[in-house]
C-alpha cells in the first residue's frame, strides 16, 4: 500500500531542542527528517516496492515529492525544505486526499504518516472546529498514523491528543468498504524528544504497520518461499461471518484455463516474489537420490557449481518455472489461502511492459462462491477418467432474467410487443399455427400468474376479429384455428387453469389437401 | 451481520377492492391503418392486483439478479386468510416459484378480509430464521435479526393506515415476547432449531395504491420510529400505474444500488440494416461501482444520475481482466426493452465494452468496463494505479537466470491436474493429493535430470508411476522399460545418445556415471511412490536391476531376468549376491559428474547380512521392546 508522508513544516517545527552537552543545533524538523530517513531505510530493506510521497504543509500544502519508489529523491529533498507559517492540518489532509485520489483511485488502501509538532495550533474551541472541518473519512480506504515530534509530557500534546485520535479513528471509517474493514492507524509518541527517541518510535511504527508478508507457495511436493506484495490485509466485511487471514502456506489445488477462470471477484491482488532459500541448498545437495528427493523447490543438482550458489538468480526456483508454464499454457492456478478461502495465481504483465511479466495472486472474496461460473470452489477437483464432468462455465440453476424469461409487463411497451407477436402469428396461419399456440400459452401463463384475465379476454376478441377479417381466399383451417383459440381463451372452465395448455385444433383439412 | 435487506417480505392485498380497474387504459390497436369497417379493440386496464403483483415481481427480479444469495424475499398474499407463497429456503427464492404460487392464488375473488392477517403473518415470518441465520452456531446467536415488510394495500384514510401500523407493532411486540420466552429454555436443549427469533428491527413500508382518478385521503408519511426503535414506518401513496416505477426506485436505497445510463449504444435497425441509431440503456448495479466517480465529483454533481458513454470496442479488449478492483453484478432496469436485450446479448456473447465519462472539453477517460462471465453481467470500475504495478523483473529475481526450466513438462503436468467442477465434498483434497503424487520426484531443470529427457525410452514408466495404483499389466510395462534399459547398458550404449541432439553435449560424463545417474534417478522416482504394493514390487525390481548395474557383465543376467519376471512378492535381493549393491548409498549428481572415486564396495547393511536370503527386518528390537513392555 502506498504511503504519503505528511510533514509539518510550520514555524514551530523549527524550534530548537535543548541538548545539554552539545552545540549542535537540533530542531524538531531535524528529528522529523531523521524519522523519515529511518522509515525510508526500513522500506528499502523490507518493502522496496512501496510507493512513497512527501507532502509538506503549514497553512498551505505542497507535494514535495510525488509517489515514487526512488527513496533517495525524498532523502535529498528533506534538507531543502523551507519552513512555513502555521500548522493547518485540515488543509493538509484535504490536499493529501486529492493527491491520493488522483493517483491511486478509490480502491487502493493508502497509508498516511502525519508528522507534526504535537500542538494543534488552536485552543479548545479552535480544536473542535478543526475536528469538525476534517475532510475525513476519505472516499478511499485509508489509514493515518500520527507521529508528533514532542516530548511526552508536553501539555500541548495532551491538548492535541483528541484531535489526533479523531483523525486516526475517522480515517478508518472509510465509506468505501469494498475491500473490507481495515485496522485503524495509531498514534506513535516518542518517549523522549531526541534523535534516538524519534528513530525508535519510527521503527516501532514500521514494524507494526509495514510488516512484510512471507509465506510458502506449495504445489504438491514443490515449494518455495515467497513474499506477497503489497502485504495482504485480513478480509472481513458485513457479509462475512468472521475475519479471514491468509495462512502462511498457500497450496496450489490445480490449474484452469485462463478463459475458463475469467475474472473472479478479487478483493486484492498481490505480487508473488520468490525469495532466495538460504541454508536449504546444502541439505538439498546431499539429498539427491536418497529417500527424500527434491523436497525443496530449488533442487540444485546438475551443472551448478559452488560459485553459482552465491548468486540466487542462478538457483532454480519453482516460482519462475510456474510463471513460465502458466504463461505458455495460458492457464492459471487455483490456490487455497486458508479454510474456505481461495485465490488465483496467474502470469500477469502490464500492457505497456509486455516483457516484464510476473506472478500475480488474486485474493478472492472468502467463501466458496467467489466465482459462480466455476461452481463451488470447494468442489473443484481432478477429473477421473471414468466420470464425465460438467464443463465451465457452470450455469447457475437460477436463470438470469437478462436472458428474457419473463413477463415484465410493468412497462406497457413490453405488453404491447407480446400481444403484437401473437397477432402477427395469427395473420400468418396456417404456417404459424404452432408458433401461435406457443405464444398464446406463454401469454396465458404470464397473465394467469399476474391475475390479468382482462388481457386474455381482449386477446380472444382480437383473434375473433382477425378471423372475421380473413380474406375469402384464406384456407378454411385459418378460421377454424382462430375461432378455436379465441374460444379456448375464454372458456370459463379452463381459461384460468395454469395446468391447462392450449392445443391446436386437430383438423383433417391438411390431410385432404395433401392427397390432391 | 445480517442487514435489514437480508429478509424482505411483500404483503400483497388480495381483497375485493384490488379487483377494480387501475383506470389506466392500454391500447393494443397501434396500427390504425387496417382499412374501413375495422372494429377497434377496446383498450385494456390492469386491475390493482395485477399492478401490484407485477411491481413486486419486478422488485424481486432486480434483487435476485444482483444477489444470487443472501438477499431473501418472501410473499404473503392476504385476503380472508394469509397465503404464504414461499419460505426462506433457498430453493424457493426464485421468480418461477413465486409466479407458480401466484397462479394458484389466482385473481381477486369476492369475500371479506383485510390486510391485517397478511401483515401479522409477515411479522411471524420475520421471526423465522433464514438458512444463513439458523446455520450460525448457537454461541453466535447474538446477531441482529432485522427485516423489511413492504405492504401494498389501499386504505381509506391516514387513520386506517395508522391503525394498520399499530396492529403491526403490536403483533411484533407479542411475537418478540413469545420468542424471548422460548429462547432461554431452548438454549439448553433443542436450541439447534429454535422456533423463532426476536425481531430487533422492522422497516415497514406501506404503499397505498389507488386507481388513476380516485380520490385518496391518505398522505405520504416520512420514516417515523415506533415502539422505541423497534419499527420504523413509511407511507407512500401511489397510483397503480406508477407502482412499478415506485418500487423500481425503492429497491435502490433498500439494497444500496445505483443506476447507470449507458448512452450512445449504436444498434442496427431492423428495417434499415445499413445505418445504426444510438440508444440508451439503463442498468442497475451496486452503488459502490460509482464510488470512484462520486469521489471526484462535487456535492451538486453527485446528486445527478450517472450517464456513461459507450466506447465502441476495438478488436480484442481486455474484458473485465483490465479492471483491478472488484466487480459487481449488473441487471438491466427495463428487461423487456429491445435495446436492453441487444446490450445483454452483446455482452453474453463474450464481448466486453468500456464506458467513458462524457466530457465537454474533449479528452476521453475510461471509467468502467461491462462484461459477461458465466452467463451473468458484471461491471467493474477502472482507473487509479495499482500498488503492484511496475513489478521487478522475474529475470532479475531468484532463479531468474536459469534458462533450462522444464516448462513444457510442467505445462503437461498442469494439463493433467486441471480442475473440473465436481459434486460432493473432498474434491479439493483429492486434487491436492494428486498434485502431491505428480510432484514427488520432479526436477525443476532439464540439466538436473537425465531420465525425464530420455523421452520414449522411459515411456510408459514415468507416466504410469505417478498413478495412485498400478495394475499388473502396468507394472509389467514398467518392468519392460527397466529391462530395455538394462539391455542398453549391457550393450555399452550411452544413455545420452538417446537425448535430442541439442542436449547431448551437456552430458559428457563417463558411461558408467551416466548409467549410475539414470538408475539413481529412477530409484528416487519409484521410491517416492512406493506406498502402494504394486509400486513396491516395481521398486524391488528396480533395485535388482540397479544392483546388477555394477556387477560384472553377463554373470548374473539370468538372475536379473528372473527377478524382473518374478511375482511381486519375490523377496528383495533374492538370489542376487546382495553384496555389490550401492542402493543405500545415495550420491549427488555433482559428485557423480565430477567423477569422484568411491569405494567399489561397501559393507552391506548388517541386518541383511544376518538375514541371508530372507527379507531383512528393520529395527527388529523395536517389536521386542514393545512386547517387553506388556
Amino acid at each position: 500500500m502506498p504511503t504519503a508522508i505528511l510533514l509539518d513544516i510550520s514555524l514551530s517545527m523549527s524550534r530548537p531542542i535543548p541538548i545539554p552537552d552539545s552545540t549542535e543545533n537540533i530542531t524538531r524538523l531535524t528529528l522529523a527528517s531523521a524519522a523519515i530517513n529511518t522509515f525510508l531505510d526500513y522500506l528499502s530493506v523490507h518493502a522496496k516496492l512501496e510507493y512513497v510521497a512527501l507532502v509538506t504543509f503549514s497553512s498551505m500544502y505542497e507535494v514535495a515529492v510525488p509517489f515514487t519508489r526512488d527513496y533517495e529523491s525524498i532523502k535529498v529533498k528533506l534538507p531543502q525544505l523551507e519552513e512555513g507559517d502555521k500548522t493547518c492540518i485540515e488543509t493538509a489532509l484535504l490536499g493529501v486526499n486529492q493527491l491520493i485520489l488522483g493517483e491511486w483511485g478509490y480502491q487502493t488502501l493508502v497509508q498516511t504518516i502525519l508528522i507534526t509538532d504535537g500542538s494543534c495550533g488552536a485552543g479548545a474551541i479552535g480544536r473542535n472546529r478543526i475536528i469538525q472541518a476534517l475532510p475525513l473519512p476519505p472516499s478511499f480506504p485509508s489509514k493515518i498514523h500520527v507521529l508528533p515530534i514532542v516530548s511526552p509530557h508536553d501539555s500541548s500534546l495532551q491538548h492535541a491528543m483528541p484531535l489526533y485520535q479523531k483523525i486516526v479513528d475517522l480515517a478508518g471509517n472509510t465509506a468505501n468498504n469494498s475491500t473490507g474493514s481495515i485496522n485503524r492507524g495509531a498514534i506513535y509518541c516518542p518517549d523522549q524528544l531526541s534523535v534516538s527517541g524519534v528513530v525508535s518510535t519510527m521503527n516501532k511504527l514500521c514494524e507494526q504497520q509495514y510488516q512484510e508478508f512471507w509465506c510458502t507457495l506449495k504445489c504438491g511436493k514443490l515449494e518455495t518461499r515467497v513474499q506477497l506484495f503489497p502485504a495482504p490485509q485480513p478480509a472481513s466485511h458485513e457479509g462475512l461471518a468472521a475475519t479471514y487471514t491468509i495462512s502462511n502456506q498457500i497450496h496450489v489445488i490445480g490449474f484452469l484455463q485462463q478463459q475458463d477462470l475469467g475474472t473472479p471477484i478479487a478483493i486484492s491482488k498481490h505480487l508473488i516474489i520468490p525469495q532466495a532459500q538460504s541454508g536449504n541448498n546444502t541439505t538439498n545437495r546431499e539429498n539427491f537420490g536418497s529417500k527424500t528427493p527434491t523436497k525443496e523447490g530449488s533442487s540444485t543438482e546438475g551443472t551448478t557449481t559452488d560459485e553459482d550458489m552465491s548468486d540466487p538468480s542462478k538457483v532454480p526456483n519453482f516460482c519462475v518455472l510456474l510463471h513460465g508454464a502458466l504463461k505458455v499454457e495460458g492457464m492459471a492456478a487455483i490456490v487455497q489461502l486458508g479454510p474456505d478461502w481461495w485465490g488465483t495465481v496467474s502470469a500477469w504483465c502490464e500492457a505497456s511492459r509486455a516483457r516484464r511479466s510476473c506472478l500475480l495472486l488474486g485474493v478472492l472474496r472468502p467463501g466458496a462462491s467467489a466465482a459462480p461460473w466455476l461452481g463451488a470452489l470447494d468442489q473443484l477437483g481432478p477429473a477421473d477418467d471414468a466420470t464425465t464432468t460438467e464443463a465451465f462455465p457452470v450455469r447457475s440453476w437460477r436463470s438470469y432474467s437478462g436472458g428474457g424469461s419473463g413477463c415484465a409487463w410493468a412497462r406497457p411497451h413490453a405488453l404491447l410487443a407480446d400481444v403484437q407477436k401473437v397477432l402477427r402469428h395469427a395473420r400468418k396461419l396456417p404456417d404459424k399455427t404452432q408458433h401461435l399456440y406457443k405464444e398464446l400459452n406463454r401469454l396465458r401463463r404470464a397473465a394467469i400468474s399476474l391475475g390479468f384475465s382482462e388481457l386474455l379476454t381482449c386477446v380472444g376478441s382480437a383473434l375473433e376479429r382477425e378471423c372475421a377479417s380473413l380474406p375469402s381466399s384464406a384456407p378454411p383451417e385459418c378460421a377454424l384455428q382462430l375461432a378455436h383459440a379465441a374460444a379456448a381463451l375464454r372458456d370459463p372452465r379452463t381459461a384460468l387453469d395454469i395446468k391447462h395448455t392450449l392445443q391446436p385444433l386437430a383438423t383433417n383439412f391438411t390431410v385432404t389437401s395433401m392427397s390432391h | 451481520m445480517f442487514p435489514t435487506n437480508h429478509k424482505t417480505i411483500f404483503v400483497l392485498d388480495h381483497t375485493p377492492y384490488f379487483g377494480i380497474s387501475s383506470d389506466n387504459p392500454i391500447d393494443f390497436d397501434v396500427s390504425k391503418s387496417r382499412g374501413p369497417g375495422y372494429v377497434p379493440l377496446p383498450p385494456v386496464c390492469k386491475s390493482l392486483w395485477t399492478c401490484s403483483v407485477e411491481a413486486a415481481v419486478e422488485y424481486c427480479r432486480i434483487v435476485w439478479d444482483l444477489f444470487p444469495e443472501g438477499k431473501l424475499i418472501r410473499f404473503v398474499v392476504s385476503d380472508s386468510a394469509a397465503h404464504i407463497l414461499n419460505t426462506w429456503a433457498v430453493a424457493q427464492q426464485n421468480l418461477t416459484h413465486i409466479l407458480n404460487g401466484l397462479c394458484l392464488v389466482g385473481p381477486v375473488r369476492r369475500g371479506a378480509g383485510g390486510d391485517v392477517v397478511g401483515l401479522c403473518a409477515a411479522i411471524e415470518a420475520l421471526g423465522e430464521p433464514s438458512p444463513a441465520q439458523s446455520s450460525r452456531p448457537t454461541t453466535e446467536r447474538h446477531f441482529q435479526n432485522r427485516g423489511r415488510i413492504i405492504c401494498i394495500t389501499s386504505a381509506r384514510d391516514d387513520d386506517s393506515i395508522r391503525s394498520l401500523a399499530e396492529i403491526a407493532l403490536n403483533a411484533l411486540v407479542q411475537q418478540n415476547k413469545k420468542a424471548s420466552l422460548v429462547q432461554p429454555s431452548s438454549s439448553t436443549e433443542a436450541s439447534a432449531n429454535p422456533e423463532s427469533l426476536v425481531v430487533h428491527h422492522c422497516h415497514l413500508v406501506i404503499v397505498n395504491v389507488t386507481p388513476e382518478k380516485a380520490e385518496t385521503r391518505v398522505n405520504n408519511q416520512p420514516l417515523t420510529e415506533m415502539g422505541s426503535g423497534l419499527m420504523s414506518v413509511e407511507v407512500i401513496v401511489s397510483r397503480a400505474s406508477a407502482l412499478a416505477n415506485l418500487l423500481g426506485r425503492l429497491v435502490l436505497p433498500h439494497y444500496k444500488l445505483a443506476i447507470t445510463t449507458v448512452t450512445g449504444i449504436p444498434m442496427k435497425e431492423e428495417q434499415n440494416a445499413s445505418s445504426s441509431a444510438n440508444y440508451d440503456v439503463e442498468i442497475i448495479h451496486a452503488a459502490e461501482a460509482h464510488a470512484g466517480l462520486r469521489a471526484a465529483q462535487t456535492a451538486a454533481e453527485a446528486l445527478e444520475s450517472v450517464v456513461l458513454r459507450w466506447w465502441t470496442p476495438r478488436g480484442a479488449e481486455g474484458g473485465a481482466g483490465s479492471c483491478s478492483g472488484p466487480l459487481w453484478r449488473v441487471t438491466p432496469a427495463d428487461v423487456a426493452s429491445r435495446p436492453s436485450a441487444c446490450l445483454v446479448n452483446f455482452l453474453l456473447n463474450g464481448r466486453s465494452v468500456t464506458l467513458e465519462v462524457p466530457r465537454k472539453g474533449g479528452g476521453r477517460a475510461a471509467s468502467h468496463v461491462l462484461a459477461a462471465q458465466g452467463g451473468e453481467l458484471w461491471i467493474g470500475a477502472l482507473g487509479g494505479r495499482a500498488p503492484y504495478e511496475d513489478p521487478p523483473a522475474l529475470s532479475e529475481g531468484v532463479g531468474g537466470r536459469v534458462t533450462d526450466y522444464r516448462i513444457k513438462e510442467f505445462g503437461a503436468l498442469m494439463q493433467q491436474n486441471k480442475l473440473h467442477p465436481l459434486r460432493g465434498a473432498g474434491a479439493n483434497s483429492r486434487a491436492r493429493a494428486r498434485l502431491q503424487r505428480h510432484t514427488t520426484y520432479w526436477p525443476l531443470t532439464i540439466s538436473s535430470t537425465l531420465i525425464f529427457n530420455l523421452g520414449s525410452i522411459m515411456e510408459p514408466l514415468t507416466r504410469l508411476v505417478v498413478q495412485e495404483s498400478l495394475t499388473d499389466e502396468e507394472v509389467d510395462a514398467c518392468r519392460g522399460v527397466l529391462l530395455s534399459l538394462l539391455g542398453m547398458e549391457s550393450r555399452h550404449e550411452l544413455p545420452s545418445a538417446q537425448l535430442p541432439s541439442n542436449m547431448r553435449g551437456k552430458w559428457s560424463g563417463r558411461r558408467e556415471e551416466q548409467w549410475r545417474q539414470v538408475w539413481g534417478e529412477l530409484e528416487a522416482l519409484v521410491r517416492a511412490h512406493a506406498a502402494a504394493p504394486a509400486h513396491r514390487a516395481l521398486l524391488r525390481t528396480l533395485l535388482d536391476c540397479r544392483a546388477h548395474n555394477h556387477a560384472p557383465d553377463g554373470e548374473s543376467r539370468a538372475t536379473v531376468i528372473r527377478a524382473t519376471t518374478d511375482s511381486p512378492l519375490s523377496p528383495v535381493g533374492a538370489g542376487n549376491g546382495a553384496s555389490n549393491s550401492d542402493v543405500w548409498a545415495p550420491r549427488n549428481v555433482l559428485e557423480t559428474l565430477l567423477g569422484a572415486p568411491r569405494p567399489p564396495r561397501r559393507p552391506d547393511f548388517a541386518g541383511r547380512m544376518a538375514a541371508g536370503n530372507r527379507i531383512a527386518t528393520l529395527y527388529p528390537h523395536l517389536q521386542q521392546d514393545v512386547e517387553a513392555q506388556h
